[in-house]
């Protein structure tokens, strides 16, 4: 039997933007154009929004849930006839994803990188000799201390 | 028109030529370039936004309150660094109550944001402040032989509603910037999919692009150009990882646009940095010179 959550979508429509999803009607028009529906026919942006909305959403909080093969491309906000923005919702569950500790290898390590240094990439001596040889000036370090004081 | 110049994180470290060759063409067509300290990742619009929401938006909330002390509208050549902080603006204006929980966050290191200025992609900038008139100007080497095909992608232009910035189900913005240096842009099928980036199943990934350059290759595009460092990735590095698969092999160089736009304007290949690049047309090179 699959867990029914009654109350999952409570937690989504908490969400900024993503607080529109009790709008859906299922007409489907965010598939149509979804280029990982095209290549994935398991990826269906109608069916991730009606899962929430009945509280079937727990195959989709995995660390290989299938929400991650979205190239978050908006075409669904874009071509929603309700203003549901199937993407906030998918971009939501990825936040309770990431809030269980269960975000993919590569994804998490990005996030590290900012978290550590204020930058996606690592600055290093060879980066910056490429910028100098450019005539560009060197990278500073950002203020960590400012952003560990924010978070 | 002065700008706060945003470099993000993707740019200055992995792709500099970028940022030089704004550094000298912009100016030509009247862009001040201010740089200011303190900016951080914007932060990117994908993976950290996915690990927490509030924590991307008080992040992206501090870099626009830097700015706004500065006086200053941002310009950013990146479409993520734009998408976010355009985004993150629309946000604190659109929910007071996010408004107020940032700024009680930034007020522990003495900063606010309150909501004064705008962050603006480079192509925006190039169309609706300078002008095509004024880029044409500063055209010394009109790229004429050259047949472009562009790559939107997509943080530029959606969500529309918030960014503003053109119709995503039929841009122009692109061509409106690229005709003043006298390359053709090409139409191609495949000309509004996305780079997918963001995209974490590998096979899908080589599936979109291989489309996509499939279609470029018939449409007999001289280079793609692009204005997102990420859509850049994808094509150049990508190009190669996907050629390894492969019995045949793509060869599309990618150019940024401000390389484009250096090249018309007298800059030589090397000096915008396109040798730089992982995929390289000795055909280009030669319409080129
Ligand atoms: S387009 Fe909107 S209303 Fe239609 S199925 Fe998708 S989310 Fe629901
Ligand atoms: S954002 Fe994701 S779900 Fe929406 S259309 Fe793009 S790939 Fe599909």
């Amino acid at each position: 039997m699959p867990k029914i959550d009654l109350d999952f979508k409570k937690k989504l429509t908490r969400v900024e933007y993503a607080d529109f999803l009790t709008y859906c009607y299922q007409c489907g028009a965010c598939v149509g154009d979804c280029p990982s529906a095209k290549l994935s026919p398991a990826f269906n942006p109608r069916e991730i929004v009606l899962r929430v909305l009945l509280g079937l959403a727990e195959p989709l909080l995995k660390k290989d849930s299938i929400i991650w093969q979205c190239t978050t491309c908006y075409t669904c906000q874009e071509v929603c006839p309700q203003g549901v923005r199937p993407i906030e919702v998918i971009t939501a569950l990825k936040n309770i994803i990431s809030a269980q500790g269960m975000l993919p290898d590569s994804i998490s390590a990005s996030v590290g990188i900012i978290k550590d240094t204020g930058r996606v990439v690592l600055v290093s001596d060879v980066i910056n000799k490429r910028r100098t040889e450019q005539g560009l000036t060197e990278l500073k370090p950002v203020p960590m201390d400012e952003l560990k004081k924010i978070l | 028109m002065k700008y706060a110049f945003f470099l993000g994180c993707v740019i200055p470290t992995k792709y500099p030529q970028f940022e030089a060759v704004a550094r000298k063409s912009l100016p030509k067509v009247g862009v001040e370039l201010v740089d200011v300290e303190g900016f951080s990742c914007c932060p990117e619009p994908w993976n950290f936004k996915s690990y927490n929401i509030m924590a991307w938006l008080t992040i992206a909330a501090r870099n626009l309150a830097i700015a706004e002390e500065a006086g200053l509208d941002i310009l950013t050549l990146c479409s993520g660094c734009f998408a976010t902080l355009a985004e993150a603006h629309h946000i604190l204006e659109d929910k007071p109550e996010l408004k107020d929980e940032v700024n009680k966050r930034l007020s522990k290191i003495g900063k606010k944001y309150n909501g004064t200025i705008s962050a603006k992609h480079v192509v925006q900038v190039l169309r609706d402040d300078v002008g095509a008139e004024q880029i044409k100007k500063s055209v010394t080497h009109p790229l004429e032989k050259i047949r472009v095909g562009v790559h939107y992608g997509c943080h530029v232009l959606k969500p529309s509603e918030t960014l503003r910035v053109d119709d995503p189900a039929d841009p122009r913005i692109l061509e409106t910037i690229i005709k003043p240096l006298g390359a053709e842009v090409i139409p191609y099928a495949e000309r509004l999919s996305c780079c997918t980036g963001a995209c974490q199943d590998e096979e899908m990934v080589f599936k979109f692009r291989y489309n996509k350059l499939q279609s470029l290759e018939e449409a007999q595009v001289d280079c793609i150009t692009l204005v997102c460092p990420a859509c850049f990735e994808a094509f150049d590095l990508g190009q190669v990882m996907l050629n390894r698969k492969l019995e045949k092999k793509f060869n599309i160089p990618t150019l940024y646009y401000v390389q484009l736009l250096g090249l018309a304007q007298g800059l030589k290949g090397e000096e915008v940095g396109i040798t730089r690049h992982k995929v390289r047309s000795p055909a280009l090179l030669e319409k080129l010179n």
